[in-house]
């Protein structure tokens, strides 16, 4: 078997006494797209956290391509291939959407004009090119999923973390979103997303999802298949809803 | 981002030449005095841009720099160092008190980061209050770099040069990556981090910077009075004066300490004579004024009024 570009093994994390995260294992391939799903509080941010270095595991191990990445520190992170976006968009609102993306293309050049033009690629790419010279203050909440999206992409990551990214957009917008989403491959970029609710959007982009609930990993597996597992509707709908479901 | 191509850098060197050849026309020792602080302080307010405009880090301590260059530069000066050696020495000593306050303030944010810089500084200045080496509350003498009847006429000229180098820092800052990295940490150190950018050094880089400028400042400063004490050259004051100036004039923009520094200190003169004491009530009036109506300073509220940045 080859090495998962991602993999987390028997992962934990704990704040005080509640356990976030627990005993949760996972891995993803190259050019996969995975989505993590559960209700609020499930620990999806967590994830993320976790893997983008913005926390530590508690106990377990995560692995890049392989190597241990458990311990490393965010901006090392970003440096090691994993791009991350925020389920609290946060543009920098001084800067303009182009300069927003620049900065996720200086990590691989000192100069200002490649990062323009890598920049401008990235744009294109995610159809908003014409907003480039627009200042990120005040842009729409659709504008700015897709800014984050950019300015993650700009970095070239092997794997990019999108926390939410659909959360929030009207379905329409979320569409659109989702089929930019589905062409990262393209890019050799894979992802793991996260959302609440079984989004009928996801099901279409995901390969492969993974559902958690109170921090436990209760099923995976492809989308179609996950959502008629009885301890996933268990989880959303409650246990009333369990039965009806055999 | 201002550029600098075309027109811009033949006006700039302009003015440079005007500033520099009023050093001719004013003949007057009390005006070139102004004309030195008001240059002195529009380069401290440059210096200080870089860590509390660019990257956002509200310091009020660096008195402890400026304090630091005045000192050194003394002190190095009074173990037979020649001067001009002393007084880049004293910048140097400065930037190793900027790496170990550094490591230690930027783990905070916000107020506490603020407040900690404040401590620093008053901690060195109650340090050298009750050292014997450094003279004690008495305080200690300072070599002039310059001697002779032009005496001010060239410590004005010494503060242009400080203040353009200042400058050209602030435009390279501006343009390069070095500055977005900076600007990002300001915005939001978790976004920053996510594309890679390790903040903790950053800052670092950009407190080094503005540190070895404003020593360079406090020791040109000790230079000009020939004497320094804590008092003068370690207060609180010189921390809130090179805050104040930067963001009266707009904070991380390229001329908003110049603009503020000719405001708040040209301000201060003219009223000094008007009105003794009650100058201070001038500076408050605004002060307030311009945190009501121009709360990005008065370039960065006029940049935003007339588009471009």
């Amino acid at each position: 078997m080859t090495t998962p570009l991602l993999e987390l093994r028997n992962v934990s994390r704990r704040f005080g006494g509640l356990s976030a995260v627990k005993n949760v294992s996972f891995a993803i391939g190259k050019g996969e797209i995975l989505f993590l799903i559960g209700p609020n509080g499930a620990g999806k941010t967590t994830v993320f956290n976790l893997v983008s270095g913005f926390l530590h595991p508690d106990e377990g191990s995560i692995h890049l391509e392989g190597r241990d990445i458990s311990g490393v520190a965010p901006h090392e992170a970003a440096r090691l291939g994993i791009g991350r976006t925020f389920q609290l968009v946060k543009p920098l609102s001084g800067l303009t959407v182009r300069e927003n993306v620049m900065l996720g293309a200086f990590m691989h050049t000192a100069s200002a004009g490649r990062a323009a033009a890598e920049a401008g690629e990235i744009l294109t790419f995610l159809q908003m090119e014409h907003l480039a010279a627009q200042p990120a203050r005040g842009l729409p909440l659709a504008v700015l999923k897709r800014l984050e999206l950019a300015r993650a992409l700009a970095t070239r990551p092997k794997l990019i973390l999108l926390d939410e990214i659909v959360s929030g957009l009207t379905s329409g917008e979320a569409v659109t979103l989702a089929g930019l989403i589905q062409r990262l491959p393209e890019r050799g970029v894979s992802a793991v997303g996260g959302v609440e609710h079984v989004m009928q959007v996801v099901m279409k982009i995901a390969h492969r999802v993974v559902v958690l609930d109170y921090g436990v990993k209760i099923a995976e597996g492809k989308p179609a298949d996950v959502v008629r597992l009885p301890a996933v509707i268990e989880a959303y709908l409650g246990p009333k809803y369990r039965e009806l479901a055999q | 981002m201002s550029s600098m191509r075309g027109w811009k850098p033949w006006a700039f060197a302009a003015a440079v030449l005007a500033c520099g050849s009023l050093a001719l026309v004013a003949r007057n020792d009390y005006v070139l005095q102004v004309l030195f602080r008001i240059v002195l302080f529009a380069g401290l307010g440059l210096a200080w841009n870089l860590v509390g405009g660019f990257a956002g880090q509200l310091s009020l301590g660096h008195a402890a720099f400026f304090g630091a260059g005045a000192y050194g530069f003394a002190l190095l000066s009074a173990a037979s160092i020649p001067r001009w050696v002393a007084l880049f020495l004293a910048a140097v000593v400065a930037a190793a008190f900027a790496g170990i306050i550094g490591r230690i303030v930027f783990r905070l944010r916000g107020p506490y980061f603020t407040l900690a810089t404040i401590a620093f500084a008053e901690v060195l200045r109650l340090s050298v209050t009750n050292l014997k080496l450094t003279g004690g509350a008495i305080g200690l003498s300072t070599p002039a770099l310059f001697s002779g009847r032009s005496l001010w006429g060239m410590l004005y000229l010494s503060a242009i040069a400080l203040a353009v180098t200042a400058f050209v820092i602030n435009v390279y800052v501006a343009r390069s990556r070095f500055g977005y990295y900076l600007m990002a940490i300001r915005e939001d150190e978790e976004t920053a981090s996510a594309v890679g950018i390790d903040t903790a050094s950053y800052k670092l880089r950009s407190l080094l910077i503005s540190a070895v400028l404003t020593a360079l400042g406090g020791a040109l400063y000790g230079s000009a009075f020939q004497f320094i004490v804590p008092d003068s050259v370690l207060t609180i004051d010189i921390s809130l004066q090179m805050a104040i100036v930067t963001m009266l004039g707009g904070a991380g923009t390229l001329y908003g300490p110049v603009v503020g520094a000719i405001l708040l200190l040209g301000a201060a003169e003219v009223f000094k004579n008007q009105f003794q004491e009650s100058h201070l009530l001038v500076y408050g009036i605004l002060i307030v004024l311009v945190v009501l109506f121009l709360p990005e300073g008065v370039v960065g509220g006029l940049q935003r009024r007339f588009g471009g940045r």
